[in-house]
């Protein structure tokens, strides 16, 4: 290498660098995002299973079918709410406000038809739809914003 | 060469008398199955009295009406089963004597010339583990009387209708006289006792209705009351058994009025369902064998793709 291309090279790293590192940044926060959209849909999950392990003893005895009970969709924000608290240092809000303004349904008996997504169920669902906003500070490097929202879903039923 | 063969011979002599040390397996441990005890005695005999029957109507109160020159006094009832049992004891003529004369609940009435009233007595049972014990003797009064015209005249012989071809029936509440609705002028039609109907069923709730099926949640502990009918009333359990497969869990397999709580930990093949049947015997018919069963779909909650 002759003293010419050496310094052809460290220019091109100079260069480069920051590229490479605002890519590698993005890339790092992507994954960051996505490990926490993963944590937040399966805090859904347990939480509409959770909901949906329980039933309404009163029509159980009266007619022998299971109906969810009563409090079915409170449950699922509750612990929906619990379950979220283990990703809170990734999120922008709390878990308390997440799951206060998460749409849950529940639909106590079957069949049912789930209006907002238009989904026929044939055994009694929750269903949970809830907007997550998650810290993302590594994508102010590439000009957007700090906060991303995620959209989770989850449904369960007793099958 | 002949010390290895005496060698030999006698060692083969020696073998059968060498003892053997070895241990019997169940010397020291205790029998596993505990010895037979002694004979138990035969159980007392369930005695029935002879022409007893469930009764189905209840004594209300004795019915003195008048119309015109007729005096009918007859004994009103109402159709209300107590879970208690009865049988004809006398029945008796206008002015006859009975045994039984005063110790009916409700008395012996008088026709206005004095005489006692024709009627039957029926004595009242109900049914304990010891048998059928007796509570209380009632009596049904079936008579009537006509005045002439002329009252000074001696008073004509009474009319006396034993019920003697048919049953009414009466429980042991007892009622004072004259509790009952308004005297009717329309004579008593006693209707003879049938035997009840019986049906028996299971239930999820010590009085709710019998269920032909039932879907429960997988680890829920879910208690099952068997329950029988009589003539579509409800009549109390002598005792239970279940037929079927038992579930993961059950509380007992036999029992008397506690209800049979089971759970199901496994969950089954989809599509295939449990099927609890069970033995009933109640206290109505204690010889009768009721069996009654429920289709049980066991669920777990499973997210929804």
């Amino acid at each position: 290498m002759t003293q010419d291309e050496g310094g052809t090279a460290a220019v091109t790293t100079i260069v480069m660098l920051p590229l490479l590192l605002i890519v590698l940044a993005g890339v790092l926060e992507l994954g960051a995002v996505r490990a926490v959209a993963y944590r937040a849909g399966a805090a859904a999950d347990l939480a509409t299973i959770v909901a949906v392990n329980d039933q309404d003893q009163t029509e159980l005895a009266r007619t022998g079918t299971l109906r969810l009970a009563a409090d079915a969709a409170d449950t699922a924000r509750d612990y929906f709410a619990r379950n979220l608290s283990a990703t809170a240092p990734a999120l922008a809000v709390s878990v308390t406000e997440i799951a206060a303004s998460a749409d849950i349904a529940s639909f106590p008996s079957a069949p049912s038809l789930d209006q907002r997504t238009g989904v026929r169920y044939d055994r009694p669902t929750v269903r949970l739809i809830a907007s997550v906003p998650v810290r993302t500070p590594g994508f102010a490097m590439l000009f957007m914003p700090t906060v991303t929202m995620i959209t989770i879903r989850a449904a369960s039923s007793a099958r | 060469m002949r010390k290895r063969a005496t060698t030999l011979l006698l060692a083969f002599a020696l073998i059968p008398g060498v003892g053997a040390y070895a241990r019997e397996p169940l010397e020291n441990e205790p029998p596993s199955f505990p010895p037979p005890s002694a004979p138990t005695p035969d159980p007392v005999a369930f005695v029935v009295p002879a022409g007893v029957y469930y009764v189905t109507d209840t004594y209300v109160a004795d019915v003195v009406a008048t119309r015109d020159a007729t005096t009918t006094y007859s004994t009103t009832t109402i159709h209300e089963s107590t879970g208690t049992y009865a049988r004809v004891i006398d029945t008796v003529d206008t002015g006859a004597s009975s045994t039984f004369d005063g110790r009916a609940f409700n008395g012996r009435g008088e026709l206005t010339d004095g005489r006692s009233l024709a009627g039957t007595y029926y004595e009242n049972f109900v049914l304990t583990a010891n048998g059928y014990v007796p509570v209380s003797i009632v009596f049904f009064q079936d008579d009537s009387e006509t005045r002439g015209r002329d009252s000074s005249s001696s008073p004509p012989p009474a009319t006396a209708k034993p019920a003697t071809t048919s049953v009414p029936v009466v429980a042991a509440t007892a009622l004072p006289r004259g509790a009952g609705p308004a005297p009717s002028s329309r004579p008593r039609t006693p209707t003879p006792p049938a035997a009840p109907a019986l049906r028996a069923g299971v239930a999820l709730a010590p009085d709710g209705p019998i269920l032909v099926s039932a879907e429960v949640l997988r680890g829920r502990l879910v208690h099952f009351w068997p329950r029988a009918f009589a003539n579509d009333a409800p009549v109390s359990i002598r005792g239970w058994r279940l037929l079927s497969a038992r579930p993961d869990y059950v509380s007992a397999d036999t029992g008397t009025t506690e209800p049979f709580a089971a759970q199901w930990i496994r969950m089954p093949a989809p599509d295939v369902r449990w099927s609890l049947r069970f033995e009933i015997f109640t206290n109505v018919a204690p010889t009768e064998r009721l069996e009654a069963q429920i289709t049980v779909t066991v669920r777990s909650p499973a997210l929804i793709d």
